[in-house]
């Protein structure tokens, strides 16, 4: 444990040796939801209007919303692992007397927490600019299957750029290529952190929810608007577990494949 | 002057050439990359469609005008891409002092820095965008003297995008910082997605003259639709020629801070 304590100490400060990279990096992340915000915004013009199944205070509080879990959930310093494995630096890791997995999922709560801290100061200080109606959440049960689905979207993310990553050891000139189509893009659109999944016809979003993707992002912020049933958000996290299982698992099976065509020069 | 433009275009042709070639080498890498734009294209492009059936119109245009703001901002973003792609690369030369090459060759620093490898997976996306405004600008029956100024408009574009590039450039030099200041411009000009007209004051103005992105995407647009009038097309002219200006200023004013690094 002492020892995972440590890796945490070094990530913070890695992450704070580069400032400035990391305060344009947060700025970017305003900016996304600036562009979002405002969008919405000019749909509900009239407050009184719904949308989509959405009314002004609930769409807002989904654009606000995607700022936070964003920088709980996608924070990640695992998505250097393709990089590593290129370069041939992961021999240093494996001499390590540390278990792998367990070092960069810590690297990655080093990277959500200062990530949080930040979106935090930042939701505040947008909310202080635009006044925005937000919903907040009362119901307790909601607010547990809200806590519990995000811990599910952090333990998914982690296996999905894992996962992704390793394909490193087997073309290690195009590692980045694979992880930006999955994680930058199809993850990003699919996971419901550019616009909500249910603006599309029931049956786009049953393709949807039979993915990975919904759980990191979309799913936790409709648990917390209460727009599921407590049966339908059951359901959910059933399949979300079920892609974990699925996901961990593969992960363990491509690590050993993958460490047996590993091959470092020179270093 | 006709001898020089030859020259330079010659130049431009090989290190485009190299570029291409350089990318050939990571085809499996390449491949992806091209599909991961197109994917985020038609992401958007259903998000638009979708959002649009349910609201029938947004800042009061209709689906038709918002897919052409779309439409147009790809069109600006890919060939601003497309043309100044080096600028993704010009923080390893600044860092690793490989720009002392740069400047100790008989051509232009600038030219260098900017147009020195123009991304063929850009391009390759530039033809389709053309027959898709093509095809949708046909529903807003525009005319003649709108389609002009449209075309004017958009090299207009062009030129605040390029100074906007030698900005990042500028700031390169000085800060050593190129990658997310570069990136901070490509989520500025992502406002641009939209028309303007769905901010609000002061942002409104602030995207209109100080970070010229309404001059950028909106304005061309809206003066194929014609909707701008002769003023906003001046004023449009006049931002295009006072941020290219003002860079080019800042360029020659970052080159005398640059310090030659292992060398």
């Amino acid at each position: 444990m002492k020892k995972y304590l440590q890796v945490l100490k070094i990530t913070f400060q890695q992450e704070l040796a580069y400032r400035l990279n990391f305060i344009m990096w947060r700025v970017r992340n305003v900016m996304q939801v600036f562009l979002m915000f405002f969008l919405w915004d000019s749909v509900f013009s009239d407050s009184s209007r719904q949308f989509f199944g959405y009314n002004r205070s609930k769409m807002l509080t989904y654009i606000f919303g995607i700022l936070i879990i964003k920088a709980i959930v996608f924070s990640s310093r695992t998505i250097e692992l393709s990089g590593i494995i290129s370069d041939g630096t992961l021999a240093q890791y494996l001499l390590k007397p540390i278990n792998f997995f367990k070092y960069w999922f810590t690297a990655d709560i080093a990277s959500k927490i200062l990530n949080l801290s930040f979106s935090f100061v930042e939701t505040i200080l947008l909310f202080l600019i635009f006044k925005p109606e937000i919903y907040f959440q009362s119901n307790p049960i909601y607010l547990l299957l809200f806590f519990i689905s995000l811990l599910i979207a952090v333990l998914l993310f982690f296996a999905i750029v894992f996962l992704i990553n390793m394909v490193s050891f087997w073309t290690p000139e195009a590692g980045w290529a694979l992880p930006f189509l999955f994680i930058v893009i199809i993850g990003d659109f699919l996971s419901g952190s550019v616009f909500p999944l249910d603006i599309f016809s029931k049956s786009y979003q049953n393709i949807f929810y039979s993915l990975p993707f919904p759980y990191l992002v979309f799913f936790p912020l409709q648990i917390y608007l209460g727009k599921l049933s407590i049966s339908v958000v059951i359901n959910g996290m059933f399949i979300s577990l079920g892609w974990l299982i699925i996901l961990w698992f593969s992960m363990k099976y491509v690590w050993q494949r993958g460490l047996k065509k590993f091959s470092s020069e020179g270093i | 002057m006709k001898k020089k433009i030859k020259k330079y275009f010659k130049v431009w042709w090989l290190l485009s050439r190299n570029s291409f070639m350089s990318m050939l080498s990571n085809r499996f890498g390449s491949v992806l990359f091209l599909l991961g734009k197109l994917i985020r294209f038609f992401a958007y492009i259903f998000f638009i469609v979708a959002l649009l059936k349910g609201t029938n119109s947004l800042a009061g245009y209709n689906l038709n005008q918002i897919i052409f703001f779309y439409l147009t901002f790809n069109l600006i973003d890919v060939t601003s891409q497309f043309l100044f792609r080096e600028v993704y690369r010009f923080r390893v030369q600044i860092v690793e002092g490989t720009f002392d090459l740069v400047l100790s060759k008989p051509i232009n620093a600038l030219f260098r820095s900017l147009l020195g490898g123009a991304d063929i997976l850009d391009f390759i996306t530039i033809p389709f965008l053309m027959i898709a405004l093509f095809y949708v600008s046909r529903e807003l029956n525009p005319e003649f003297f709108s389609i002009l100024l449209y075309i004017l408009l958009i090299i207009n574009s062009l030129v605040i995008s390029a100074a906007f590039h030698i900005f990042v450039l500028s700031l390169g030099i000085i800060t050593l910082e190129v990658d997310h200041t570069v990136l901070i411009y490509r989520d500025l000009s992502n406002l641009g997605k939209f028309p303007i007209d769905i901010y609000k004051e002061p942002l409104k103005g602030f995207l209109t003259f100080i970070i010229p992105v309404g001059t950028m995407i909106t304005f061309p647009a809206k003066a194929l639709m014609g909707l701008v009038s002769v003023k906003t097309v001046l004023i449009s002219f006049l931002i295009g020629g006072l941020f290219m200006f003002l860079s080019i200023k800042f360029w020659n004013y970052a080159l005398t801070k640059y310090s030659s690094a292992s060398s």
